[in-house]
């Protein structure tokens, strides 16, 4: 009997792995679908109790964080006013040349209905799915910050892939230069590792990358996000050459550990399949 | 046949439970596998083959919600459980102390198995040393929990028609 069940087991991994996964995607999803019910309800009765939770625990970080919040959130309006005149600029010169803009996507706003039913990986679920409009790919963001991408979705329910699983990777770009970077989310961290690729049009010239340098998704072709999207904030300075290869921490400008809504951005995705690795 | 209705009933209410209502109640960010116990106290009662059917029946449903292969969970729940009948099939029965012992003996097992497992099949994220805090943590919790799962298993697997004769309740055997 232990045999059998030994190879059935092999063999439906295999199956899996070797994505022969209609049958098995189905499978999934009509789970995901029977169970949505009891998710909404269970999260219903948990929301209370889990923000007590949370307030009698993290009160003084909380605490912390919101006064952090208020003098960001100073430091971007004024920003956001000086800025203003340059988007309106920017914005006649994209339709004048026909190009889209992150902020002209069209968002499907969702809440997280559950957190990874296991121990390992990063991943969320939201309580809607493709009857939505929600499809495999498409990125998902919190606020403007990047937290991920849909990896699989069923009638009633989609699967974020959050930045910071192992499996997560995100062709990303520097604000200040053009220097091309790959961040990977690492295990158990919130932070994300930026492989550093050197500049494509001057790649024998050394790159400084500051502290607190803002990386955002660098938009390549076939690339799994739109160009543009913020991810994160270089956590550690370093400067780069032609032989080198710096291995950098990035915090993404998401926590994922405190994420409550989130906006699926509505983004065709060229090439792209379940599972695959990403890119930018 | 009433008790094996039960069982299957009972490991698919575990199920959901741990899918719907134990990621609200992590510990440290770790959650228990409780369909893990149930085929650890099934393997306890009822010996190595009965542990691995519910271990890969368990397994098997739980692999539906994770992103890890289909069939991974089933292959070390199903291992674990026949592990733990083989071992606990010496063990005496009477110790309070054995549904902890052996919660916290099948989640190390298992847990681990599925790290191991996991790496070999190409899931190398599974094999880090934070997994190690996981499968430890996981296994405390599968402790704390796992007198009530042994209860409800034995409840479940009960004869209904002995314990009408005995003239006790559905727990009797």
């Amino acid at each position: 009997m232990l045999v059998l069940l030994v190879l059935s087991a092999v063999t439906l991994i295999t199956l899996d792995q070797r994505g022969n996964t209609n049958a098995i995607q189905s499978l999934r999803d009509g789970a995901n679908d029977a169970i949505a019910p009891v998710q909404s309800a269970v999260d219903g009765v948990f929301e209370p109790i889990t923000d007590w939770w949370a307030g009698v625990t993290e009160a003084s970080s909380l605490k912390r964080e919101n006064a952090r919040l208020e003098r960001e959130l100073a430091e971007a309006t004024t920003a956001a006013r000086r800025a203003a005149p340059l988007e309106l600029e920017n914005q006649e010169l994209r339709n004048l040349a026909g190009l889209t803009s992150v902020a002209d996507l069209d968002r499907i706003t969702t809440e997280i209905v559950a957190g990874t039913p296991g121990n390992f990986g990063s991943t969320v679920q939201l309580n809607k799915g493709s009857e939505a409009g929600i499809a495999v790919g498409m990125p998902v963001v919190a606020g403007t910050g990047l937290a991920g991408r849909i990896t699989s979705v069923s009638a009633k329910r989609a699967t974020v892939l959050l930045l910071t699983d192992p499996d997560s990777q995100v062709g990303v770009r520097f604000t200040t230069n053009e220097a091309l970077g790959l961040a990977q989310g690492r295990a158990a961290s919130a932070m994300l590792t930026l492989s550093i690729l050197l500049d494509p049009g001057a790649p024998n010239v050394e790159i400084d990358i500051p502290e607190g340098e803002v990386v955002v998704t660098a938009g390549l072709e076939n690339g799994a996000f739109p160009a543009g999207l913020p991810v994160g904030r270089v956590d550690s300075a370093v400067t780069t050459g032609r032989d080198l290869d710096p291995r950098v921490l990035v915090e993404p400008l998401v926590n994922v550990s405190r994420l409550r809504f989130l906006d699926v951005l509505v983004w065709p995705v060229a090439g792209s399949e379940p599972g695959a690795g990403g890119g930018g | 046949m009433i008790q094996q209705i039960r069982l299957g009933l009972l490991v698919v209410a575990l199920v959901i439970a741990q899918v719907a209502l134990f990621p609200h109640l992590r510990v440290d960010g770790v959650a228990p596998d409780l369909g893990l116990v149930a085929a650890v106290a099934v393997a306890y009662r009822h010996g190595p083959e009965a542990g691995a059917i519910v271990g890969f029946g368990a397994g098997f449903l739980f692999d539906l919600f994770l992103r890890t292969p289909l069939g991974l969970s089933a292959l070390a729940w199903a291992l674990t459980g026949y592990i733990v009948g083989v071992i606990s099939g010496g063990m005496l029965r009477t110790g309070w102390w054995a549904a902890p012992v052996l919660g916290a003996a099948g989640g190390l097992l298992g847990g681990s198995l599925f790290v191991l497992i996991g790496g070999l099949v190409g899931q190398d994220d599974l094999v880090t040393s934070n997994s190690v805090r996981v499968v430890l943590i996981a296994a405390a919790y599968d402790a704390v929990l796992a007198p009530v799962i042994f209860l409800l298993v034995r409840w479940a697997l009960s004869d209904p028609r002995a314990a009408r004769r005995a003239g006790g309740g559905g727990w009797a055997t």
